[in-house]
């Protein structure tokens, strides 16, 4: 018997989950909010730590879509439980009765006009990642002008209590360090710093990339935070940071800031929680079954998990979740029966 | 009137006079130890003030108004006030009627204590005078006054609600046997009196109450175990009195005197604290006032509950709930005898030991000129101080900017090119030696740099210049005085928008500094001002505060949403202060707009056109 399962987000976590849904024989409706698919991924420009190309990946993600209903610019307004079903109601007038749902709803870029003192928004040089993978894929951006000298900014709304972040975003800093390359290589006479708490370089490849932009591309470490930003009289920025290392304060006046926005939970999350009764962490962040073994089950009967729903994950994780909570789906409608 | 006995005396005096003589004693020693414990300089004002007529008057004044007539609790709330002024003037009304009774009729036994106490039980009454019925008359009236405030103390201990009290203190063992005590004083009085009204005399009240015995007791004569229970209870209540909260009947009538001779608290538990501690009569307005009493846990962080540990000498739990204050100052405010409750935590926290040494070269590094010299518009008029959170604000120090362009006011910045902190956070965390550095160096820069006014955006630093700082020739202004200041001459013309604010007193510059109608009169030129549910003095910290050394985000969090909510009654349309922190904190929670006074005048300025 075919089975009907609600995917909400159209980033990469529901794409992949919803074909491997439909190869399971299956019935995958995906819901994504804005007009197009892709979530944050395509907005981006090049991925770490190979700096594959974004339209790539998810060329390869959408190239095979056939037999999943998808609607972009759709919102849920509500969602009940009817015995075995849930029933969705969504923004553009359509109701979708299904057997399980899964929330693939993803993260927000941390707004970075929250930490007022490095001036995002105010001052004219001072951007976010975002902002600068946006300025890769079009070549344009009025804050940045041939740049003298840049700095990258790291924890930015992340393993900040005050901002009411405390967890890591695990994919800025080697994001950081990709980025620093990038400029680099556009602007080879700039001198490039990156202000980090922590270089967490975890995974496979990642330490090679720091190491290359130590060694081939000259980028300046600073451990320690960035205190204050403020603009000159020129209109330059002038950064105060302490260097903890030689526990000293430095000043650097730079042509362009870029800020390493972090991960933060949807807004959303809490009206989805009342509304489903899954459980939501501390942070924000969704919360599976449990931290090691059912990672994509909710507390709900039929509400499944996969992606930055439960927390910041990089690509290849957020991937093999997909398909894992397309298994958990599988499964779960076989014992169903 | 004749006397009864002889010997004008009977053994159930001695309950009284045991517990007299002990409260004296101890009254005695207590008032020697506070004086020995006063530093030289200040033993020396307290006796300066004493022989000041001015002061002597104030004593005096304060003592009739504060002590005994309640005046500050009267204007909060009129029950309470009346409670208090009916127990506290009523009983001392008697004593000194009772005293004229004494020297009046048997002046030989003016000397005895118990005498003018028990003057109804050793005296009959032979013929009846105007004189002698007036007097009658008057213990009777006020010990109906008396008893009147009881029967309110009673009701207000089982429904302290009635009274406008959402909590009350809890009391130890010790406070309830004095409670009991005092509540059974004067009905028992009452009854004594009332049982000899026949032989001893009375008026309106002690005589129908005599008439009552005889009617239903065969003999009423046999009244002294009436006297006794009477003289048992007020001997319970002074024996109890040191150890309870009623201590703070005696201990007031010292603190007056050391308060105007200008002494401060130094020490935590010594010397004019110690008179302060005493003072505390553990009503519990503060449990109320304190923000962190949103959480229940919180509770025991109030003052009443810091008193009572430093009293037990309980140095941990004092130290506990000394670093986790807001410093926030309301429950000061309201405290019926205004109790430095945060000069009380401070000495605490200054006492404990810093192990960080602390690096100051980078500020003899500095030229004194060199920070204000960067940039300079024109001649200087007014240097800016933003200080370290206006910078962490830019678009406060920017708003700041372009009110003063506008303006055309020459203007320097004094801290561009890198902040000297004003050093207020050091001095709540207890830090005076490190403060003082910084507060030289500032003060050396601010000097030099020889500007008549020093415009201040931050309410924390405003504090700590005005108060700590010696500025002699230099007028320190806070933005929101200034900014109206020049609205108010035309200066700067404002635009009137369709819009309703709600402005939050900063704790610094409101309680800290009394600045309350600057603001309001410069923003009621811009919008509609609504009120708060609590302002100005009674305003409430927004939680993050930097007085606070141990307090959680969760904590804060929680004083932030609830002083959200009473700013929010009224459904402004943003919330406006006027200091960086309480704007950093309201922006994280606030689902209304946050801004800065300064942004709000910077938005409404009407640019000139030449």
């Amino acid at each position: 018997m075919k089975r009907n399962v609600l995917i909400i987000g159209g980033g990469p976590a529901g794409i992949e989950a919803s074909r491997k849904i439909r190869d399971f024989g299956h019935t995958p409706i995906l819901i994504e909010k804005e007009s197009h698919l892709g979530g944050h991924l395509a907005k981006w420009h090049k991925l770490f730590p190979d700096g594959e190309s974004t339209e790539e990946l998810l060329n390869s993600l959408t190239s095979d879509m056939d037999g999943i209903k998808w609607f972009t610019d759709t919102d849920i307004v509500s969602i009940n439980k009817l015995k075995h079903l849930y029933v969705a109601i969504c923004s553009n007038g359509i109701s979708i009765q299904a057997d399980a749902l899964l929330f693939t709803t993803g993260f927000s870029l941390f707004p970075a006009e929250k930490k007022e003192e490095y001036g995002y928004g105010i001052y004219n040089h001072v951007i976010t990642n975002a902002d600068l993978e946006d300025f890769f894929n079009t070549g344009e951006d009025p804050r940045i002008k041939d740049p003298k000298v840049i700095g990258f900014v790291h924890c930015v709304g992340s393993r900040d209590e005050k901002a009411g972040n405390r967890q890591c975003s695990k994919v800025c800093c080697a994001t950081a360090i990709k980025q620093a390359c990038e400029m680099k290589e556009l602007y080879p006479d700039a001198t490039v710093y990156c202000f980090y708490m922590d270089l967490r370089m975890f995974g496979r490849k990642y330490e090679d990339l720091y190491l290359n932009a130590q060694r081939k591309y000259g980028i300046l470490f600073v451990r320690g935070r960035v205190s204050e930003v403020s603009e000159n009289i020129e209109g330059r920025l002038v950064v105060k940071a302490e260097d903890t290392l030689i526990g000293k304060p430095i000043r650097v006046t730079m042509d362009l800031l870029v800020l390493m926005a972090g991960m933060s939970p949807n807004d959303e999350n809490r009206e989805i929680a009342s509304m489903t009764g899954v459980h939501l962490g501390e942070d924000g962040f969704f919360m599976p079954r449990d931290m090691l073994f059912r990672t994509t089950e909710s507390h709900s009967k039929g509400i499944f998990f996969a992606g930055a729903a439960t927390g910041p994950k990089t690509i290849p994780e957020t991937l093999n979740e997909a398909r894992a909570a397309a298994m958990a789906i599988d499964h779960y409608f076989k014992q169903e029966v | 009137m004749r006397e009864r006995f002889i010997s004008g005396f009977d053994y159930f005096v001695l309950p009284f006079m045991i517990g007299m003589i002990f409260v004296i004693l101890w009254c005695i020693i207590g008032l020697i130890k506070i004086i020995v414990q006063l530093e030289r300089a200040d033993r020396i004002k307290l006796y300066k003030s004493l022989v000041n007529p001015v002061i002597i008057a104030k004593n005096f004044r304060d003592l009739f108004y504060d002590s005994l007539l309640h005046v500050k609790l009267w204007k909060r709330n009129k029950v309470l006030g009346y409670m208090h002024s009916s127990i506290a003037f009523g009983w001392f009304m008697l004593i000194v009627i009772g005293h004229i009774e004494t020297f009046l009729y048997i002046p030989e036994r003016g000397g005895l204590f118990y005498y003018p106490i028990f003057f109804r039980y050793f005296m009959a009454v032979e013929s009846t005078t105007l004189k002698g019925s007036l007097l009658f008359f008057l213990m009777d009236f006020f010990l109906l006054v008396v008893l009147s405030g009881i029967i309110l103390a009673i009701i207000k201990r089982f429904r302290s609600k009635l009274m406008g009290m959402r909590r009350t203190t809890k009391l130890t063992l010790l406070d309830r046997v004095g409670l009991y005590s005092l509540w059974a004083i004067f009905p028992l009085r009452l009854i004594a009196e009332g049982f000899t009204a026949g032989v001893g005399g009375g008026s309106f009240l002690t005589v129908p109450v005599n008439w009552l015995f005889a009617s239903i007791l065969s003999k009423p004569e046999n009244f002294t175990i009436a006297w006794w229970a009477y003289s048992i209870a007020l001997g319970t209540f002074m024996m109890v009195l040191p150890f309870t909260r009623y201590m703070h009947i005696p201990a007031e009538i010292l603190l007056i005197p050391l308060k105007n001779a200008g002494l401060r608290v130094r020490r935590p538990r010594k010397g004019y604290a110690l008179a302060e501690l005493y003072t505390c009569p553990s009503c519990g307005v503060c449990l109320d006032a304190c923000p962190m009493s949103v959480d229940k846990a919180g509770l025991k962080n109030t003052t009443v509950y810091y008193i009572r540990q430093l009293k037990r000498r309980n140095q941990p739990r004092a130290l506990a709930i000394a670093d986790k204050c807001l410093m926030c100052g309301k429950c000061s405010v309201l405290c019926p005898i205004n109790i430095s409750a945060i000069d009380l935590r401070l000495a605490l926290r200054k006492q404990q030991p810093y192990n960080i040494k602390q690096d100051f070269s980078y500020l003899d590094k500095l030229p004194n000129g060199a920070l204000t010299s960067a940039i300079s518009v024109g001649g200087e008029k007014v240097l800016y101080y933003a200080g370290c959170m206006s910078s962490l604000t830019p678009t406060i120090s920017q708003s700041v900017q372009k009110v003063l362009t506008n303006a055309d006011i020459d203007f320097t910045l004094m801290d561009s090119q890198g902040t000297v902190c004003c050093g207020r956070p050091l001095l709540l965390s207890g830090r005076t030696e490190e403060a003082k550095k910084l507060i030289e160096k500032n003060t050396r820069i601010i000097k030099e740099s020889g500007v008549p006014i020093l415009l201040v955006s931050c309410a924390i630093c405003y504090r700590i210049f005005k108060e700590d700082y010696n500025l002699e020739g230099v007028q320190v202004m806070h933005y929101t005085e200034y900014f109206e200041q020049l609205a108010a001459e035309g200066v700067i013309k404002l635009r009137k928008r369709e819009l309703r604010y709600v402005y939050h007193d900063p704790c610094e510059l409101g309680r800290g500094c009394g600045i309350y109608d600057a603001p309001r009169n410069a923003l009621s030129r811009v919008a509609e001002l609504v009120p708060a549910t609590k302002e100005r003095k009674e305003s409430i910290c927004c939680g993050g505060s930097l007085g606070s050394l141990t307090l959680t985000h969760e904590e804060r969090g929680r004083i932030t949403e609830n002083s959200i909510r009473n700013l929010t009654a009224n459904s402004p349309d943003r919330i406006v202060t006027a200091c960086p922190l309480c704007m950093k904190t309201f922006s994280k929670q606030s689902d209304i707009k946050v801004v800065d006074f300064a942004q709000v005048i910077a938005e409404s300025l009407i640019e000139e056109e030449e």
